[in-house]
């Protein structure tokens, strides 16, 4: 009894197992409270930004956001044109063989905008910003930066945290929309070179296949991974404490962790939706 | 006994390897005190530094910055109002920002200030400094003597009421050890200025010796 007490002999293998799952069940709820309460940091910074301050904050977003949407511009269009088209000449093949080609309007627009838009438009700001803010921050938190600005005045809550946040959300917001737009047209140009399709009748069949809730799933997606991939990411770049090396960890943890956030906040939320 | 400006109150401090630097150290420094201490002593000056500022947490102990303890959860007062002058040894700029850009941000997200007054500001403080023409760079291409120069110009254009400079990394040469006593000299002249410095002989004449060393701040030099 003496010995259980005084921890001299070690535990046994599965109470050494159970100890590392709760471990892990642990560092897991820690990251939550430490993601949450950024967040909640974020929300109460942006309440509070004073009016002199919403000029700058205004001023870097900005900058954010050209390089979050406007610089991946020309790769997200890319990617839509020919996920668009190979996703169509997929759907065409399947549905021609049941006679079913007038129904291609509506199995595109939900596979696009319901699924595919949100999710591989996250996946692209996540491969070029997040990692980007991720060693950002990380490099900036090793350099002393992030101290010097603090103890100037500088809430680097205020500065750095809030432009990432909103310019992540307004970036996956317009990314999407443009992502779709071109996905579907892409779409249309293949399967038009495929068989007789007039853009007019693409597009009636479109606007009946877009519903309310479609439109409400898309936007819920934009607002969850635009702020999700910024905040996430932000949290693991400042987790690092001494060593150089730590960047490279810090972005790839930023990248597995957002990735998984991805995934199950867009099937969740498609499920609460569409269930 | 007036409040001090600010007190550290049975502090206990490790370095990161492990190595005591400070044990139950109390002191205090007062308002309107002004503070050299010589630089390669190897005692703890940064550290002493880093804890007045808030960066460095002491293990045990706290740091009571003009009536207020220090604490990571809460931004200061003293330091969200920017009146402290932190001038660490590589300046501390921020790396995406021009050197002007470094000089305003302070006077514009802090104390308010319009972008254009700001920008005046900043860029005639850095010209009497005799950085006029790097402005527009950013801190990489001239390296950390002149970004701890500029951490200096913007501890002076923000007004700070307590400057904690930290000895600059790499040297100065005359013509900045001749700007950076300048405005040194300026703020020396503030009655309500509170000057900690580390850093060469040069600085010696802003303010009494003290000595950081073996776990204790004592004024005066060792023999």
């Amino acid at each position: 009894m003496e010995s259980m007490v005084t921890g001299s002999r070690s535990p046994s293998l599965p109470v050494r197992w159970a100890c590392s799952l709760g471990a892990k069940v642990r560092l897991a709820f820690a990251q939550l409270g430490s993601l949450s309460w950024l967040l909640a940091q974020g929300a109460k910074g942006l309440l509070r930004l004073r009016p002199e301050q919403v000029r700058v904050v205004r001023e870097v977003t900005r900058m954010q956001i050209r390089f979050t949407a406007l610089d991946a511009l020309p790769l997200c269009l890319l990617t839509a044109i020919l996920l668009g088209g190979v996703t169509l000449l997929q759907v065409f093949g399947q549905l021609s063989a049941f006679g079913m080609e007038r129904d291609l309007s509506q199995i595109m627009a939900q596979l696009v905008i319901r699924e595919l838009g949100p999710l591989m438009v996250g996946i692209l700001v996540l491969t070029r910003s997040g990692t980007a803010i991720a060693a950002e921050m990380a490099s900036r938190k090793l350099s002393g930066e992030l101290d010097a600005l603090y103890v100037c005045g500088v809430d680097p809550i205020r500065y750095l945290l809030l432009p990432r946040l909103l310019g992540g959300v307004i970036s996956v917001f317009s990314l999407v929309i443009l992502f779709d737009t071109v996905a579907l047209l892409g779409g249309f140009l293949v399967a038009w070179l495929r068989m007789p399709l007039s853009l007019t009748f693409y597009l009636d069949a479109l606007g009946e296949a877009i519903g309310r809730r479609d439109l409400i799933a898309t936007f819920t997606k934009c607002l969850v991974f635009g702020t999700a991939i910024p905040l996430i990411c932000t949290s693991c770049g400042l987790r690092v404490k001494r060593s150089t090396t730590e960047i490279p960890q810090a972005v790839t943890k930023a990248s597995v962790m957002s990735l998984l956030v991805l995934l199950l906040s867009g099937a969740l939320l498609s499920v609460l939706i569409y269930a | 006994m007036p409040e001090p400006l600010l007190a550290l109150e049975a502090v206990t401090l490790t370095a990161p390897e492990g190595r005591p630097v400070f044990h139950d150290l109390d002191w205090r420094l007062d308002r309107g005190g002004r503070f050299h201490v010589r630089a390669g002593s190897g005692g703890g000056c940064t550290a002493l530094l880093r804890l007045c500022a808030g960066i460095a947490e002491p293990d045990r102990g706290r740091v009571v910055l003009d009536g207020v303890p220090l604490s990571p959860d809460l931004h200061h007062p003293f330091l969200a109002r920017g009146a402290l002058g932190w001038v660490p040894s590589d300046g501390g700029l921020t790396v995406n920002l021009t050197l002007l850009d470094n000089v305003a941000l302070p006077l514009r997200f802090v104390l308010g200030q319009g972008r254009a007054a700001a920008e005046r500001t900043a860029l005639e403080l850095l010209e009497q400094a005799g950085l006029g023409p790097q402005a527009r760079q950013r801190p990489a291409v001239p390296g950390d003597r002149v970004s701890w120069l500029v951490s200096l110009v913007r501890a002076a254009a923000k007004g700070s009421r307590l400057w904690l400079v930290d000895r600059p990394a790499g040297g100065l040469d005359a013509a900045s050890i001749r700007a950076a006593g300048d405005l040194l000299d300026r703020a020396a002249q503030d009655p309500e200025a509170t000057l900690l410095l580390v850093g060469g002989d040069w600085m010696s004449r802003f303010g009494e010796e003290l000595q950081v060393g073996n776990g204790r701040v004592s004024a005066g030099r060792e023999s």
